[in-house]
């Protein structure tokens, strides 16, 4: 997974080159706007996400995405920001980046939404993998560890979508939109029965299914 | 204070006034001068006409003193004296006519002076005629009063007297109402200025006003002006700080980050770098407190900001970073969010949330519970609640922990913002903020009630 990573700040740069490489992407670094431009003219597409910081020496990280969307290149952008001036999120999205984050931000949230802005231009058909869980889609064969997980086809779709967001929490109602789309007839407490379900079919997958009491779910790797 | 009003006022009624006056001394003049020289006249042809009687009926016509009675019916008397003002005949209540160089009565006609006088205890004007008596200048004078000239001299004077009154009555009212009228601009300009919002600083708009208010309207555009430039200064100012701030602290929490999860098996440095993670959480979030106790001040609350919003919408935006700081302190956090509409502006409402979570999240013991909650209130507005099941807050110590820097608890590492910065945005949103305690059991319960 490859990430362009533009921010001036020698220290932060650093740490995020690290902090990333830590996760498996291979990270590319440039220190400034011009220089983000020109690489990005140069080989597109250069990586599948750009994490952009806006306060760049030269042009800014607004004129980078703008230049970038003119040129038709649709590569997501995750900006990151120092400034909170309310403008300042706004404008950013409004330039045609796909998401922002406001200095300093917790770790696992910068890689999470990496991840989520990757997975929205990768193929279906990726393997979704969270501790001995593997779930191919595309195959429609699930597996903890060397054992076949059965899982119905609801169970399915709840587990692909925690899968999806892990380490993200998701309400009820973000999985009833995901896994019923054309408005079937599907209850909040249907949602509670197949996470109860596959919580018992995940036992000992090195994964934690928290429940976040009143609103939803929290997938992540078991600590 | 001087008033411009008042200063117009004077110096144009007062002049208005005084030309009043003198246009009503004029008037007088023109009106009582030629009313006595009339009256003169018929005295002098009297006084010439009763000469003449003397001349040739003798001293009879002057037997009972009396002049004959003129047609205003004044009454009147006469005498006969001699050139050296000796009585001859008639009323000795006369005085003697005025004697020039030993000759009385030398002048003639019109040019014989009239005299005004006390008879019988009444006003009288004498005139005097030359007459001859036994060969000798004699002088006859007829006295006669003047009721019927006093008549018409009030007349005169009332009718002055009404009408200036009146005229001075109506100038003056005029006087006000124009000066009013020529101010009605000053008056629209207050009202403009009124209407404006605190931070509304964008410069009046000249094109209707007088010539004479466009330099005080460019002065005050000019001051208005150099304000906002103070004002954007000090944005840019606080986005710097921000900048300068934030992201060397964003460094170091990943350096940090790297170096701990290194040295994860050596515990000694595990210690010592999960401090300086503290450390770095802390300067990190006071940073963010200062700044958005900032952002809260009410001179920085822009209405225009203010847009139809959820506040379930805004706790879910929020709730990664609660249920990733409840876990780290093994809270059951837990949610009840139904609609609850609201009009606000979103990023203080953001700070709002968060602090309230926040404190609730740090001041409750490990293992503790804490349920955010909000929805529409039965009849009134919206409202957020976030409780919990920790100590509580004294019922005595519960006004003071809105105040900034107040820490009830000196064991936790908090700034004492949060609470205040809670306040600040409740007040501008104009929503009530509350303090008490669970219906069961120990806990502190906040909530905030909006319009």
């Amino acid at each position: 997974m490859h990430i362009l990573l533009v921010e001036d700040d020698a220290v932060l740069a650093d740490g995020l080159n690290r902090t990333l490489q830590a996760q498996g992407m291979q990270v590319e670094i440039a220190r400034d706007g011009l220089q983000a431009d020109a690489l990005l003219q140069r080989h597109s597409p250069i990586a599948i996400v750009i994490v952009l910081d806006i306060g760049l020496p030269g042009i800014d990280g607004f004129e980078v995405v703008r230049r970038l969307r003119a040129r038709g290149d649709a590569t997501p952008v995750l900006l990151l920001t120092a400034r909170d001036a309310v403008e300042d999120r706004v404008r950013g999205l409004e330039t045609g980046a796909d998401d922002y984050l406001v200095k300093p931000f917790a770790t696992p949230e910068l890689v999470a939404r990496i991840r989520a802005l990757a997975r929205r231009n990768a193929p279906k058909s990726a393997l979704l993998a969270l501790g001995n869980i593997v779930l191919d889609s595309s195959a429609r064969r699930a597996r903890v560890g060397e054992r076949p997980l059965e899982l119905s086809v609801r169970e399915w779709a709840v587990l692909e979508y925690l899968l999806q967001h892990a380490g993200r929490v998701v309400s009820k109602q973000q999985i009833v939109d995901a896994i019923a789309p054309w408005g079937e007839d599907l209850t909040l407490n249907a949602v509670e029965v197949y996470v109860s379900r596959l919580r018992l079919k995940l036992d000992g997958a090195g994964v934690a299914l928290r429940t976040i009491r009143g609103f939803g779910y929290l997938l992540e790797a078991a600590a | 204070m001087s008033s411009i009003r008042l200063r117009l006022l004077k110096w144009l009624v007062g002049p208005i006034l005084v030309c009043n006056l003198g246009a009503a001394a004029l008037t007088y003049m023109l009106a009582w001068t030629p009313a006595q020289l009339a009256f003169d006249d018929g005295l002098r042809a009297a006084a010439g006409a009763l000469a003449g009687r003397v001349r040739a009926e003798g001293l009879g016509v002057l037997a009972d003193g009396r002049a004959p009675d003129d047609a205003a019916g004044e009454a009147g008397w006469a005498a006969l004296h001699d050139g050296a003002g000796r009585l001859l005949a008639g009323s000795a209540a006369l005085p003697p006519p005025v004697t020039r160089n030993g000759q009385a009565g030398a002048e003639r006609g019109r040019d014989t002076p009239l005299r005004d006088a006390q008879l019988h205890g009444e006003a009288v004007r004498i005139a005097v005629a030359p007459s001859i008596w036994q060969g000798a200048p004699a002088t006859v004078s007829v006295a006669r009063t003047v009721r019927a000239r006093q008549g018409v001299h009030a007349a005169i004077v009332r009718s002055l007297v009404l009408l200036e009154g009146v005229f001075s009555l109506a100038l003056a009212g005029l006087v006000w109402f124009s000066v009013g009228n020529g101010l009605a601009p000053l008056a629209r300009l207050r009202a403009r200025l009124d209407a404006r919002g605190s931070a509304d600083l964008a410069p009046l708009d000249d094109a209707q006003m007088p010539r004479e208010l466009v330099p005080v309207v460019d002065a005050f555009n000019a001051l208005l002006g150099r304000i906002d430039a103070g004002a954007r200064a000090q944005d840019e100012f606080r986005a710097n700080v921000a900048h300068q701030l934030r992201t060397p602290l964003a460094g170091l929490k990943l350096q940090l980050e790297w170096l701990a999860a290194r040295h994860a098996a050596d515990p000694d440095s595990a210690r010592s770098l999960a401090l300086m993670l503290q450390a770095n959480e802390r300067l990190i979030r006071q940073t963010n407190q200062l700044l958005s106790l900032e952002r809260a001040e009410p001179n920085r609350f822009a209405r225009a900001r203010l847009q139809p919003l959820d506040l379930a919408a805004l706790v879910a935006d929020s709730i990664q970073h609660f249920v990733e700081q409840a876990a780290a302190r093994d809270i059951d956090l837990g949610f009840e969010l139904d609609a609850a509409p609201i009009e606000g502006d979103r990023f203080l409402l953001r700070d709002l949330v968060d602090n309230l979570v926040d404190n609730a999240l740090r001041y409750t013991p490990l293992g503790g519970r804490v349920t955010v909650s909000c929805g529409a209130g039965s009849g009134d507005g919206s409202f957020l609640r976030v409780e919990d099941n920790g100590p509580g807050i004294p019922a005595q110590l519960r006004s003071q922990v809105f105040e900034r820097f107040v820490r009830l608890d000196q064991q936790t590492t908090g700034s004492g913002l949060g609470l205040a910065i809670v306040r600040d945005i409740a007040n501008l949103h104009g929503a009530e903020l509350g303090l008490g305690e669970p219906d069961e059991g120990s806990g502190a319960v906040f909530t905030v009630r909006f319009p």
